[in-house]
């Protein structure tokens, strides 16, 4: 499943990105989705962090909640928009092109859950770090941080495997897209660092890719 | 030992020119920064880091990486790697706003296609300066106090860049050839790979003696593709009267396979110049246009145009564009404009608008994302 890499080719065409997504992942990436929100409760206000063509966040929205994408890429958030439009969701959701770097816009402690799938593995260190610190002022007390992405395997036999799959995907989406991604180090770490409570995480056989749920702890320390 | 570092680091990735290389995004600094020192930014392409590096030796100042994806400043700024919200980020993410009292950057203006300094502003509360086009003239950009003269302005083709531009089709073009042959006809390996590689250099480096006659005009890449295979089979008939051997097969063989790499080569040889537009791109029979009722002569076009097309005439508030034939269709010019003023037309009347241009940029095929369906 570490294929992150060739997401790339499908998000230079946005139009074919849902479909791509579903080869990818073997069709698993819509029950992951599914039971990576299924906290989320009728009436909560999400924040969904590089929302792409909606694949996380409108499941959010048909479970009742009023949700908001936003995505440095104004194509998928056009695709985004149009489903949305279709499934009858206009009311619940709303889309903004706009990158982690203005969560500092967002309103102090106004979300129930922040979630965000397959984006922070395409961030920087820097906009990581950035980025979790805006979520956790954003979020209500005791709000939830819900996170699906790629990681980087510690043992030293699934990096082995993982990197097997990975490099021939690195050359075809080298010639395809010229551009690549890495999967993110130490994620749990800097979100518990952050001071976040881990809940629930749950990695896949090879352990490069993670869920994880994790809850904002306003009162305690850090 | 730093500049032989420096060299190997250049010969192997100009050998993997055709293939992106990031860096580490984020801030660094040189000399002694304090809070009033200038601030650069860049995009993640290796190579690209290290000449600023080099030219930014000796002073105190600030160097923002910002992410391109590991392209370089100007396919990322027309590709749409290098754009608004990655300039944002990196400013408002990397900590440069503790470090500096003042705001405002200095981009290089083959940025100019994909950042606009409105937006950046509006979203980060900086300014952006147009610095120049390449990294060695920043020091001469900053002695005059920011001043750029059309030199510093212009795109250039000199023959180390051809030189450059010779190795990334030869380098991955060879590799490709060794194995072919190596597994199919091994006793041409040699021959093959020395032919490549002064071909690719001749075509490049003859390209000021042939350009004018050949690129840009109608039926460009049969133009190209027979000017260079004229050559070439001249070359080989020259081969055969010397040695007095006139070989059926060695002639076909020759024939097909410089054929082959001559086409591979002239498919987009004006793309892989930056002093002429791409025949590939989607917009190549669009002009730029001016609307001189529209313009207020900003001159933010001249400001970021690489092949110097406009000229401000300040005492009739308006820009002409007295170069346009040299235009290569970055788009900056229309990016920038504060007013509106420029878009793409053809010659039917279809236009391209400042928006479209602004929000969808070119894919690798040269085409834009126009609308949805
Ligand atoms: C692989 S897609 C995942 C999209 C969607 N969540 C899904 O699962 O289908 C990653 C998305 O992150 C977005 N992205 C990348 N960098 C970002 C940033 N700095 N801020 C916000 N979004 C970003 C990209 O534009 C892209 O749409
Ligand atoms: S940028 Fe626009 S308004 Fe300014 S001089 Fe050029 S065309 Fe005129
Ligand atoms: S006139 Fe042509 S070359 Fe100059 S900025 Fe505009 S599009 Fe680019």
């Amino acid at each position: 499943m570490s294929s992150v890499i060739l997401m790339k080719v499908l998000e230079s065409s946005p139009k074919r990105y849902d479909r791509g997504m579903k080869i990818l992942f073997f069709g698993n990436l819509d029950q992951i989705y599914d039971r990576l929100i299924s906290d989320i409760q009728k009436g909560q206000k999400v924040l969904d962090i590089g929302c792409g063509t909606g694949a996380l966040i409108l499941k959010a929205a048909q479970r009742g909640a009023q949700v908001k994408g936003i995505d440095i890429n104004a194509q998928m958030l056009e695709v985004a928009k149009e489903k949305a439009e279709q499934w009858g969701l206009e009311q619940m959701t709303e889309f903004q092109e706009k990158g982690v770097s203005e969560l500092d816009k967002e309103e102090e402690a106004s979300y129930d859950a922040v979630t965000s799938g397959l984006c922070f593995s395409e961030l920087s260190e820097d906009e990581i770090r950035y980025a979790l610190r805006h979520i956790k002022r954003i979020l209500k007390k005791d709000g939830l941080l819900l996170i699906a992405d790629e990681v980087r395997p510690q043992n030293i036999l699934r990096k082995i495997i993982h990197w097997l799959i990975k490099i021939p995907l690195w050359i075809v989406t080298y010639i395809g897209t010229q551009t690549s991604t890495r999967a993110v180090r130490n994620l749990p770490d800097k979100i518990k660092q952050t001071g976040f409570l881990i809940e629930r995480m749950r990695f896949n056989s090879i352990r490069d890719f993670m869920e994880l749920k994790a809850r904002n702890r306003k009162d305690k320390a850090e | 030992m730093r500049i032989v570092k420096y060299i190997l680091v250049s010969i192997f990735e100009t050998l993997l020119r055709f293939f992106p290389m990031p860096c580490k995004t984020g801030l660094r600094e040189f000399g002694n920064p304090g809070p009033d020192s200038p601030v650069f930014l860049t995009c993640n392409y290796h190579l690209t880091v290290e000449r600023v590096k080099r030219a930014l030796k000796g002073m105190d100042c600030y160097l923002l990486v910002a992410n391109s994806r590991g392209i370089n400043v100007w396919c990322g700024a027309a590709g749409g790697h290098l754009n608004n919200h990655r300039v944002v980020s990196v400013l408002k993410t990397s900590g440069i706003e503790e470090r500096v009292n003042h705001r405002s950057v200095i981009l290089p203006q083959l940025a100019g296609p994909g950042v606009e300094p409105r937006a950046v502003r509006k979203k980060a509360g900086w300014s952006i300066i147009w610095g120049p086009v390449y990294a060695k003239d920043i020091p001469a950009f900053m002695e005059k106090k920011g001043e750029k003269n059309q030199e510093m302005r212009g795109v250039k083709f000199p023959p180390l860049q051809r030189i450059e531009m010779a190795v990334m089709w030869a380098f991955p073009l060879s590799v490709t050839a060794g194995l072919l042959t190596s597994l199919f006809w091994p006793r041409m390996n040699l021959s093959l790979n020395v032919f490549i590689w002064v071909f690719s250099f001749f075509v490049f480096l003859a390209f000021p003696l042939y350009s004018k006659w050949l690129l840009w005009r109608k039926f460009e890449f049969l133009r190209v593709s027979a000017f260079l295979w004229g050559t070439f089979l001249v070359g080989l008939l020259v081969y055969s009267v010397l040695l007095h051997s006139f070989d059926g097969k060695f002639w076909l063989w020759w024939g097909v396979v410089s054929l082959l790499v001559i086409c591979l080569l002239s498919v987009d040889l004006a793309g892989s110049t930056p002093v002429y537009k791409s025949g590939l791109h989607e917009d190549r029979f669009f002009k730029v246009v001016l609307d001189k009722n529209k313009c207020r002569a900003a001159g933010c076009c001249e400001q970021v145009c690489p092949r110097n097309c406009f000229e401000v005439d300040r005492s009739h508030h308006t820009a002409r564009m007295p170069r346009a034939s040299q235009c290569v269709q970055c788009g900056a010019c229309i990016v920038q404009c504060p007013f509106d003023a420029l878009w793409f037309e053809n010659q039917k009347g279809e236009k391209i608008s400042p928006e479209t241009i602004r929000k969808f940029k070119l894919n690798l095929m040269g085409q834009r994302a126009l609308g949805m369906d």
